[in-house]
């Protein structure tokens, strides 16, 4: 009871002497919690709409001429033989045709005047739900074209392609990011607290020679340090939510974010976050501390 | 409550601040310390509450070597050791009921309890008045009053003063005997590092004298 009373009171001591360089140490630590969960954010949600879209990978292959019954079960035997796949469609001419009369709907009469077989056939394939890492669809994509008869293979290379290179990019940027959460938590904190040290070095040397335990000495710069690992995380995940909601207000509608479904974290992720920028910044303040108390 | 084996105290280049101290004080006596200027007296001081470690011998503090002593028990033990030092060690932003209250704090007492005792001797050292100025606005006399009362406030089992009254006029170096010669009383153990002969002057306490960082005498002072 009276340890906490002391504990609060000294907190508050160090508080009041050196608040604009706690200030400044709070506002950092804000700032680096809302630059990496901002792309955090953006990479898991890159991540659910990844895997949203491979939900319906499928690659498709057009063939030179419609296959026969004889020559489409060569084929399957042929697509099976690279890896078991989910499902093979052969798609004739007319099935073609009439798809994409469908597709048309009203304005469909434009095909009038078209032959039937305009498009060519095709077979339609989704892969197994393990063969759906990037390089492997690539690959079979690959044998897939080196196949007889076939004219072209599609899966939407291009978007794949660049969504995967987004994805790694992102993967960096959010290593980094972290990477600058915890030097800017570990260290500001450090240097705040040696600050503030330094300003009551006469006051911790008399402590310690009226027999101030450690964890006397030591209580109240932690809790600072959880203090500014708390209200810095507290701040920037509110900006970052603030910002989010703004986000999705100004860009709602159909178009890019529907696709992406953009969510907010849920709230054990919220809770990791402020927890370990808790952590971090109470290992700062530890360093600070203990190397003062060994002297 | 204080042994002290063939102590010795020097410092770099070559100075020999104490050399051979060999002397025990027994718990609850009151000890007086003389000597001129430079003599060794607030090195010795500081040996004994572990502010400085000897360079020889071996020093005991209520059974412990303190110079073995680390970390929490050593901070327990000098919880137990009040110090009125010579150069003060008052923090000169905080009050004189603060300054005061610090050796409480650290050993937990109850809020009351603190505010209690710090009124309680600063009637008795005629300071209160003082209750809520900050130290750097004391005079010297008053600054040395706070110190003492800093060191007793937390009734501890050995009282180590420095110089207690060299700043004081008669009437309130007397006070500051009385208080303690109080403690005294009450069971804690007293060694007085003074140049006023008055103090101790016909008391029939044991006086060590040290010269050059030597033992010179060690008597009761009688006449
Ligand atoms: N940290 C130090 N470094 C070098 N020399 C020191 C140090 N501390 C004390 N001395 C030397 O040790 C000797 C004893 O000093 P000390 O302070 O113990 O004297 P004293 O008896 O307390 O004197 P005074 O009555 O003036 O307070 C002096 O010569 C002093 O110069
Ligand atoms: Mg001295």
């Amino acid at each position: 009871m009276n340890f906490w009373f002391t504990v609060f009171r000294q907190a508050g001591r160090n508080l009041r002497q050196t608040w604009a360089s706690q200030l400044m140490t709070f506002l950092t630590v804000s700032l680096s919690v809302l630059i990496f969960a901002f792309f955090s954010l953006v990479y898991t949600n890159m991540l659910g709409a990844g895997s949203r879209l491979n939900e319906d990978l499928r690659l498709v292959v057009y063939l030179d001429e419609e296959p026969g019954p004889e020559m489409q079960e060569q084929l399957r035997r042929k697509i099976k033989k690279f890896d078991d796949v989910e499902e093979i469609r052969f798609i004739s001419r007319i099935d073609a045709y009439y798809r994409f009369a469908d597709q048309l709907g009203k304005d469909s009469d434009v095909l009038n005047d078209i032959p039937e077989d305009f498009l060519p056939a095709s077979i339609e394939i989704i892969p197994m739900k393990s063969l759906r890492g990037y390089n492997q669809v690539k690959l079979f994509s690959e044998y897939l074209a080196s196949l007889p008869g076939t004219e072209k293979v599609q899966y939407g290379q291009e978007w794949v392609e660049r969504f995967y290179y987004f994805t790694k990019l992102l993967t960096i940027v959010v290593m980094l990011s972290g990477m600058l959460l915890i030097l800017t938590a570990v260290f500001m904190v450090a240097y705040t607290i040696r600050l503030t040290i330094m300003n009551r070095q006469d006051e911790l040397e008399l402590l310690k020679l009226v027999g101030a335990t450690n964890s006397y000495i030591r209580t109240p710069f932690l809790l600072e340090g959880i203090l500014q690992g708390f209200m810095g995380s507290i701040i920037g995940m509110s900006a970052l939510y603030a910002l989010f909601r703004w986000i999705s207000f100004h860009f709602t509608g159909p178009g890019l974010l529907n696709l992406f479904q953009f969510n907010f974290f849920p709230p054990i992720v919220i809770l990791g976050i402020i927890f370990s920028s808790i952590c971090l910044c109470s290992y700062g303040s530890y360093t600070s501390i203990q190397k003062f108390l060994k002297m | 409550m204080i042994e002290m084996i063939k102590v010795g105290r020097s410092y770099l280049p070559d100075i020999q601040a104490l050399t051979d101290i060999s002397f025990a004080v027994a718990t609850g006596e009151m000890f007086f310390l003389i000597g001129r200027s430079g003599a060794g007296k607030t090195t010795l001081l500081k040996l004994i509450c572990n502010m400085e470690t000897p360079t020889n011998g071996l020093i005991e503090v209520a059974g412990y070597n303190i110079n073995k002593l680390k970390g929490k028990k050593l901070a327990f033990l000098r919880q137990k050791i009040g110090v009125a030092y010579q150069d003060f060690k008052l923090l000169s932003d905080r009050t004189v009921a603060e300054n005061i209250a610090i050796s409480m704090e650290v050993s937990y007492k109850k809020p009351q309890a603190i505010n209690q005792r710090v009124r309680d001797l600063l009637d008795q050292l005629q300071l209160v008045n003082k209750h809520d100025t900050l130290t750097c606005e004391l005079s010297r006399g008053e600054q040395q009053r706070v110190t003492l009362a800093r060191s007793v406030a937390n009734s501890p089992r050995l009282i180590l003063v420095d110089e207690p009254t060299g700043n004081l006029d008669a009437s309130t170096t007397e006070r500051v005997m009385e208080l303690l010669t109080r403690s005294n009383k009450a069971g804690a153990t007293i060694v007085i590092a003074t140049h006023d002969e008055s103090i101790y002057r016909g008391s029939n306490k044991r006086v060590m004298e040290l010269r050059d960082g030597k033992i010179h005498s060690l008597a009761r002072s009688n006449h």
